[in-house]
């Protein structure tokens, strides 16, 4: 015969029904720049995993007999090295294919003076003392250049940094969004029930009682939206996994979202009623403190 | 039970409406509140039922000066003070049982408790066959008769209804008059505001009368808590005795 809770709200009619929905936009938003942004860093950390073990050393003396004597001087010497996996001249066919986007297709046997190349994979990033690689590289010849990808993985690690603070400043706003949503929702709910909370007050009804209702129905309002938000959120980023995994080459492949990692997206509808009930709590708190 | 000291009451920045009343309502006393429209009446109930303070002027409620009560105080007050409003003010998607249930609800009280006060309380209003309605399916009477149900559950020391008896035909308004009688009876002070001069004529009992914002008290023809004569009287008269009220719904 009774509800546990104090049910003065009806449960029709309410101005606040498209709150969900507009939560659930709100959220579908938030995860997709969630779910970008945490993919973007860990994509960036994979792929960068491989290039701070991933060194070349060119040695570019245009006499052809010195560049044969320095390459062997060096690769001698990076083959002694201890914490290089190992060291090998990268073949002539190669540095002609990778120089053939600008430089055309040439033969194998020509009389550019190309430099000659050396792949370096490193046990750890940090197995190896790069700085004192360069100046022992150095000792042999000057001609000699060690290239550890500093400058380039710098520049794509800022920007892909700026991504990062972009997309979580979107989410940010996107979460202020929604509260200043929930409290003009609150609000016009307050003053849609002006009178049944003035009638509660009659009976000697708390704030806290009163509060307690519409906290009650926000928080059901944030589950609902949340839950559907973040579903549709979800089944795109499924559907862009599935497109981009055709592209697995390089930093897109890195980049591509594994549905294991986002289990937290779960918690979201949950985290959003927990946002939607405390932000409407405090809303109708603060408008009931004005009233006697 | 209930002092008014000098209150002035004034909205905003407006022109005041009660000025300097003054008035003590005793514990068990029966009052009727009457004027013409816009003499105060309305304001001056707001101010009994505590949903307004005082521009000036001071209040006890239950030896509770109102000036220096918290406001995290007043629904423990509240809860002393039953309201009978002339529109009713019940909720319509609660039902009757509902709706009275509400004071217990607030208070905390057992469900167990909740359910057979308010069946016992809805009986004696004469709805117990009507429980179940909500408010949109009963008639003015019998919504006026919830909203009293409601007021009183909670058994409040002071009981105050405005216009009670305003939406409601002339014999309904006599059974009603009947129920505040009883509730008085044991020990509950009752103010009620009304225009109908026959009525408080019938009743006899003291009269706050206000006239633009100011306070005349006119002391009753006879004395309601005196045993036998007077009820006996209003009993003869065309008013229902409590047994009657079954057989009059």
């Amino acid at each position: 015969m009774f509800r546990t809770k104090i049910a003065f709200l009806p449960t029709t009619k309410q101005s606040d029904t498209l709150l969900p929905w507009v939560i659930a936009v709100m959220l579908f938003l938030s995860t997709l720049s969630l779910v970008l942004a945490i993919t973007l860093g860990n994509g960036l950390n994979k792929w960068s995993q491989g290039l701070t073990t991933s060194l070349s050393v060119q040695v570019i003396n245009a006499d052809s007999d010195m560049r044969t004597q320095d390459t062997t001087q060096a690769l001698k010497m990076l083959r002694a090295t201890p914490g290089i996996e190992y060291a090998d001249i990268v073949a002539d066919a190669e540095v002609l294919e990778m120089l053939s986007p600008w430089l055309g297709e040439l033969p194998t046997e020509n009389a550019l003076p190309v430099p000659t190349l050396i792949e370096i994979k490193l046990i750890s990033p940090d197995s190896v003392n790069i700085s004192a690689l360069k100046q022992r590289l150095k000792t042999i010849s000057s001609d000699i250049r060690l290239d550890d990808h500093q400058a380039w993985i710098v520049q794509i690690f800022k920007l892909a940094s700026t991504i990062r603070w972009l997309l979580t400043a979107v989410v940010f706003m996107i979460i202020l969004s929604t509260i200043s949503i929930v409290i003009f929702g609150c609000r016009a709910g307050l003053a849609t029930h002006k009178e049944s909370i003035e009638i509660m007050h009659m009976l000697g009804a708390e704030d806290d009682i009163i509060a307690k209702s519409f906290d009650q129905r926000y928080m059901l309002h944030g589950l609902k939206g949340g839950a559907i938000g973040t579903s549709i959120a979800a089944i795109v980023i499924y559907m862009i996994s599935n497109l981009i995994e055709n592209l697995d080459t390089g930093l897109i492949g890195a980049l591509l979202p594994q549905s294991s990692n986002f289990w937290w997206l779960l918690i979201l509808p949950v985290f959003t009623a927990m946002i939607t009930m405390l932000t409407a709590r405090f809303t109708t708190k603060r408008a009931l403190l004005k009233l006697m | 039970m209930i002092t008014f000291e000098n209150v002035g009451m004034r909205y905003g920045m407006g022109a005041e409406i009660l000025r300097d009343i003054s008035f003590s309502l005793d514990k068990g006393s029966f009052h009727f509140l009457t004027g013409p429209s816009g003499a105060g009446k309305t304001t001056l109930l707001k101010l009994m039922y505590l949903a307004h303070r005082p521009s000036r002027g001071l209040m006890h409620f239950f030896n509770k000066d109102m000036a220096t009560l918290e406001r995290r105080d007043l629904p423990r007050l509240r809860r002393r003070i039953g309201v009978v409003f002339q529109d009713f003010r019940l909720f319509d998607h609660l039902s009757a049982f509902d709706n009275v249930a509400l004071p217990l609800l607030i208070k905390g009280a057992k469900k167990s408790d909740i359910a057979s006060h308010v069946e016992e309380l809805l009986s004696w209003v004469d709805l117990e066959e009507r429980m179940h309605a909500r408010p949109a399916t009963l008639s003015g009477g019998e919504k006026q008769r919830v909203a009293i149900a409601r007021a009183v559950i909670n058994k409040p020391d002071l009981l105050v209804a405005d216009e009670p008896t305003g939406n409601v035909d002339p014999s309904m308004s006599r059974k009603l008059m009947h129920l505040f009688i009883e509730l008085n009876k044991i020990g509950t002070t009752i103010v009620v505001a009304t225009h109908d001069d026959e009525l408080v004529k019938s009743i006899g009992a003291p009269i706050l009368k206000l006239s633009k914002g100011e306070l005349e008290q006119v002391p009753g023809s006879r004395e309601l808590t005196d045993p036998a004569p007077s009820r006996s009287e209003i009993y003869t008269s065309d008013l229902p005795k409590p047994t009657d009220m079954k057989a009059m719904s």
